[in-house]
C-alpha cells in the first residue's frame, strides 16, 4: 500500500509544469476558451437583470408587453446558457492539461470554492429551466409574483456564481501582500485569499458590464429579427426591442466608467507599478484604442437615437438640436483619444521637442479627458432626453419653468465638469484625482434630477402621435450590429488589459509563468486574438439564436408600443 | 434575405478588420520577462553595464517613469545642473555613497525619496534577482559616474536581500549568508540544481512540490543530513549523487527552517 503510494506520488511529482498546445500554443488556446466562455457568461448574467426587471414592468405597470419582452430575452439566455457551460468546460480542461502546476496551486486554495460554484451553478440552471418552462403556466396573481421570484432567484444564483469566480482572477492580479513565492498555497485561507484588493471592485464593475454587453447583444438579436422580418407587427416590435436593447447598453455604459476608475484606483493602491503598467507603460496605447471605441459607441448609440427620432411625431421640433450634440462628441472624443505619456524612443522624443507633444499633451491628462468623457455622456443624456420628449406636448402649468430648470442643470452640471477640469491643470494629482469626483457627482446628479422632473412634466402629456415602430431604415440596424461588435470587442481589450498587467507573473509576484509565452504580447497580437474570439463568439450567437427562431415562433406582440420606452 | 445577411456579415468583418488594423498600426511594443543573469567569476564591470542597459531599457520597466513626464526624476540626462544619475548619486541622501544610495533606491525606494516626487516606486527586489539589480546600479553608476559594483558585492548582496540590510553593513557567511529564509537556502544550498518546488527547479531528483505529504518533517531532516539512508523509489540510479555536506554547511536554524517550509508543502 505504501509503495503504492509512492508510486502514485512520484508519478504526480513527475508531472511536467505546462504542456503544449499544437499548432496555436497552450497561450493562444487558454486565450480563446477563456475569453468565449467569458462571453457567454457576461451575456446570460447580464440578460437576466433586464429580463427580471420587464417582467417587473409587465406586473406592476399591467403592460403586458413587457411580459412578453421579458420571456423573450429569457428564451435567448435559456439557448445560451449551454453554450456558457461547454466553454467553461472547454477552459477548465485546457487549463488544468496545459497549466497542471497553475492548476494545482490555484485548486490548492480555492478547491472548496470551486466545490461551492459547481454547486451554484447546478441550481442556477434548474431555476433557469424553472422561470423559462413555466412562464405560461404561472401567468396570474400570485403565481406570477412567485414566478418573478424565481428571476430574482435566477439573478441571486448567477451574481454569486460571478463573484466566486471573480476572487480567483483578482487572486492573480492582486494577491494578499503577506503571500509570497514561498507561502505554501494549503496554508492561505480562502476567505484571505477571496477578500483581496481588487475583488469587489471588479465584482461591480463586471455587473455593470454585464448589462451593457446583454443590451448590445440584445439589440442585435432584434436588429436582425427586424431585417428579417416578414410582417409589420414583426417589425415592430423588433424594432422596439432593439431600441430596448439600445437604451439598457448605453445607460449601463454611463455608469461604468465609474465602476472603471474605482477599479483603477484600487489596482494604483495595491502596486504603484502595476498601475504604471496599466497607464503608462507598454500598455498605454492600449487606451488610445479603447478612446477610440468610446468614442464609436457613443457616436453609433446616438446616431441611432437620431434615426429613431424620424419615426416620431413631433421630433422635427429638436431636430436641429443634433448637429451641437455631434459637435461636443466629436471633440469630446479627439480630446478623450490624445495620447499622453507614450514609451517613445529618443528619436521621438526629439521630434516631439520633449516628453509630451507641445499641444497635444495638455489635451492628454487626465483634467481634459474627465472632462472631455463628461460632457459626453451629458450630450448623450440629452439625446435621450429629446427623443423621450419627441412626441408630447406638456400640460402640466409649470412645464415652461421645469424645463428652464433642468436646462439650468444642464448648465451647472457642464460649469462643474468644466471648472474642475481646468483647474486640475494648477493643482497637484493627489487634489486633481480628487477632482473626478465633483465631475461625476455633478453629472449623475444632473441626469437623476432631470429624469425625475421629465417624468413629471409628462403627466397627462398630449400625444402629438404614436411612435411609428417599425418605420426605421435599415442603416438603423447595421447601426445596432456596429454596436454589438465594438461593445463585445471593447470587453476582450480590457480583458487583456486586466490579464496582461500581470506580465510574466500567473499570481502577480508570486507564481511565474515560465513558459515559453511568458511574455505580455504586444497590442497587434492581443488585436488578432481579440478579433478571432469576437468572430467566434458571433458566429455561435448568430448560430444558436438562429436555430432558436426555428425551435419556436417569435413571441412578437400585435399592436405598436405607445409613448416611450 | 441571403443579400440582408451578407451585408451583417460585411459589417461585423469590416469592423472587426478596423479595429485589428488600427491596432496594429499604433507602436508595437511587447512586455518582456526579465531574463534571468548569471555572472560567473569574471565579470567585468562593462558586462555589468551592459546587462543593466538591457534591463533598464527593456524588462526592468524602470522608463515607464524615469525619462518620461514627471512621474520620477530622468536618470539619464542632467538635472538641475547636477549632471546624471551617475554624477549626482553619491550627493542625494547625506552619509550614504553612490552604490549604496542606488542599492537603497531599488530595493528599499521608500526610505529617501527625493523632493518634488511622490513615493510611488516599486521595491525591485520583488521581481528582479540581485544579479540584476547589481547589473542595474552598475549601469546606473555609468551614467556620469565611476562603476564600481564588483563580482564581491553580488554574494554579498544576497545575504543583504534576505536580511535587509545595507551593502556596506558587511559580508556575510554559509550557505544564503546565514538567512533563515527557506527558498534562500533552497537557491543558495543549490537544491534547485535537481530538485523542483513549484515552478522553480529542476526535475532531476524528486520533484519535492509535495514533498510533505508523502514524508514526515524526520524523514525530511534524515534526507537532507544522511540522503542516501532511504532513496526515493524510481531514483535508484541517482543514489549517491546528492551531497553529504547540509550537516555542516546550514547552520541549526536554517535546517529547520527549511525542514518546516518542506514539510510544509503538501
Amino acid at each position: 500500500m505504501t509503495d503504492g503510494f509512492h508510486l502514485l506520488q512520484t508519478a504526480v511529482d513527475s508531472l511536467p509544469a505546462y504542456r503544449d498546445f499544437p499548432v496555436i500554443g497552450s497561450r493562444a488556446a487558454i486565450w480563446i476558451a477563456a475569453e468565449i466562455h467569458l462571453m457567454f457568461a457576461a451575456f446570460v448574467l447580464g440578460v437576466p437583470i433586464f429580463a427580471v426587471v420587464a417582467e417587473a414592468i409587465g406586473i406592476f405597470g399591467k403592460d403586458q408587453r413587457y411580459d412578453r419582452l421579458a420571456k423573450e430575452f429569457t428564451r435567448l439566455l435559456l439557448i445560451a446558457y449551454s453554450a456558457t457551460a461547454i466553454w467553461g468546460a472547454v477552459f477548465v480542461f485546457l487549463l488544468s492539461t496545459l497549466y497542471p502546476a497553475f492548476w494545482a496551486y490555484m485548486t490548492a486554495i480555492f478547491g472548496v470554492s470551486m466545490w461551492v460554484y459547481v454547486s451554484i451553478f447546478f441550481f442556477e440552471s434548474f431555476t433557469l429551466y424553472l422561470y423559462y418552462y413555466g412562464w405560461d403556466r404561472w401567468k396570474y396573481g400570485r403565481a406570477k409574483k412567485v414566478h418573478w421570484g424565481l428571476g430574482i432567484l435566477l439573478n441571486i444564483w448567477g451574481t454569486t456564481v460571478m463573484f466566486i469566480a471573480d476572487s480567483w482572477l483578482t487572486y492573480m492580479m492582486t494577491p494578499p501582500r503577506d503571500i509570497t513565492p514561498t507561502t505554501a498555497p494549503t496554508s492561505i485561507k480562502l476567505w484571505h485569499a477571496i477578500l483581496n484588493h481588487t475583488w469587489m471592485p471588479i465584482n461591480i464593475h463586471r455587473l455593470i458590464g454585464n448589462v451593457v454587453f446583454g443590451g448590445a447583444i440584445v439589440g442585435a438579436y432584434a436588429s436582425y429579427r427586424f431585417l428579417a422580418a416578414k410582417t409589420d407587427e414583426e417589425r415592430a416590435h423588433y424594432d422596439w426591442m432593439g431600441y430596448v436593447g439600445n437604451f439598457i447598453a448605453i445607460s449601463a455604459l454611463i455608469v461604468l466608467p465609474f465602476a472603471g476608475y474605482w477599479l483603477g484606483r484600487e489596482i494604483y493602491q495595491y502596486d504603484q507599478s502595476m498601475g504604471i503598467t496599466m497607464m503608462g507603460g507598454f500598455m498605454s496605447w492600449l487606451w488610445v484604442i479603447q478612446a477610440f471605441l468610446i468614442a464609436v459607441l457613443f457616436l453609433t448609440g446616438n446616431y441611432y437615437l437620431w434615426i429613431g427620432m424620424g419615426r416620431i411625431p413631433g421630433a422635427e421640433r429638436f431636430r436641429p438640436y443634433t448637429k451641437w450634440l455631434l459637435i461636443v462628441l466629436l471633440l469630446g472624443a479627439i480630446v478623450w483619444g490624445t495620447p499622453h505619456t507614450m514609451i517613445a524612443d529618443s528619436r521621438e522624443l526629439a521630434a516631439m521637442g520633449g516628453s509630451h507633444h507641445p499641444f497635444l499633451g495638455v489635451l492628454g491628462v487626465m483634467s481634459a479627458k474627465n472632462t472631455a468623457v463628461n460632457l459626453m455622456i451629458l450630450a448623450t443624456f440629452l439625446s435621450f432626453l429629446l427623443y423621450r420628449r419627441a412626441n408630447i406636448r406638456t400640460v402640466v402649468a409649470w412645464a415652461p419653468t421645469g424645463t428652464r430648470i433642468q436646462g439650468a442643470m444642464f448648465a451647472l452640471a457642464a460649469a462643474v465638469v468644466l471648472f474642475y477640469g481646468i483647474r486640475g491643470y494648477f493643482v497637484e494629482a493627489i487634489v486633481r484625482i480628487g477632482y473626478s469626483v465633483y465631475q461625476v457627482g455633478a453629472v449623475l446628479a444632473c441626469i437623476l434630477f432631470v429624469t425625475i422632473i421629465d417624468v413629471l412634466m409628462a403627466r397627462g402629456a398630449q400625444s402629438l402621435g404614436a411612435i411609428q415602430w417599425g418605420k426605421m431604415p435599415a442603416r438603423s440596424q447595421y447601426a445596432l450590429f456596429i454596436l454589438a461588435v465594438t461593445f463585445t470587442w471593447l470587453m476582450g481589450l480590457m480583458g487583456f488589459a486586466r490579464s496582461g498587467i500581470r506580465q510574466h507573473w500567473h499570481v502577480w509576484q508570486v507564481l511565474q509563468d515560465t513558459t515559453q509565452y511568458a511574455a505580455t504580447p504586444a497590442l497587434g497580437y492581443a488585436a488578432i486574438m481579440i478579433s478571432t474570439c469576437v468572430l467566434i463568439f458571433l458566429s455561435l450567437v448568430g448560430f444558436i439564436f438562429w436555430l432558436g427562431g426555428l425551435a419556436e415562433k417569435s413571441t412578437f406582440v400585435e399592436g405598436a408600443p405607445r409613448v416611450g420606452h | 434575405m441571403w443579400a440582408t445577411n451578407l451585408r451583417i456579415i460585411g459589417v461585423v468583418l469590416g469592423t472587426l478588420a478596423l479595429y485589428t488594423l488600427i491596432a496594429n498600426k499604433i507602436p508595437q511594443m511587447q512586455s518582456d520577462v526579465p531574463r534571468a543573469l548569471t555572472l560567473g567569476a569574471n565579470v567585468t564591470p562593462e558586462q555589468l553595464v551592459a546587462a543593466g542597459d538591457e534591463l533598464y531599457h527593456g524588462a526592468g520597466g524602470c522608463t515607464a517613469c524615469h525619462g518620461l513626464g514627471t512621474r520620477a526624476p530622468n536618470l539619464l540626462t542632467d538635472e538641475k545642473g547636477q549632471g546624471p544619475i551617475g554624477a549626482r548619486c553619491g550627493k542625494r541622501e547625506p552619509g550614504k555613497n553612490c552604490k549604496a544610495y542606488l542599492y537603497e533606491s531599488l530595493t528599499q525606494p521608500r526610505a529617501f525619496v527625493v523632493a518634488g516626487y511622490e513615493p510611488i516606486m516599486p521595491e525591485m527586489s520583488r521581481t528582479l534577482s540581485p544579479q540584476q539589480i547589481w547589473a542595474l546600479i552598475a549601469f546606473l553608476e555609468s551614467q556620469g559616474g565611476t562603476v564600481d559594483v564588483s563580482t564581491s558585492d553580488i554574494p554579498a548582496q544576497t545575504a543583504a536581500a534576505a536580511s535587509s540590510s545595507a551593502p556596506a553593513a558587511g559580508g556575510s557567511h554559509g550557505i544564503a549568508g546565514g538567512s533563515t529564509d527557506p527558498m534562500a537556502i533552497f537557491r543558495g544550498a543549490g537544491c534547485v540544481v535537481c530538485h523542483k518546488i513549484g515552478s522553480e527547479g529542476a526535475a532531476i531528483g524528486p520533484d519535492l512540490t509535495h514533498v510533505g505529504a508523502r514524508l514526515s518533517a524526520a524523514l525530511i531532516r534524515e534526507s537532507i543530513l544522511t540522503p542516501d539512508a532511504k532513496i526515493a523509489k524510481g531514483f535508484e540510479k541517482f543514489a549517491g549523487i546528492m551531497p553529504k555536506t547540509f550537516g555542516d554547511q546550514l547552520t541549526a536554524s536554517q535546517l529547520e527552517s527549511l525542514v518546516r517550509f518542506l514539510a510544509a508543502h503538501r
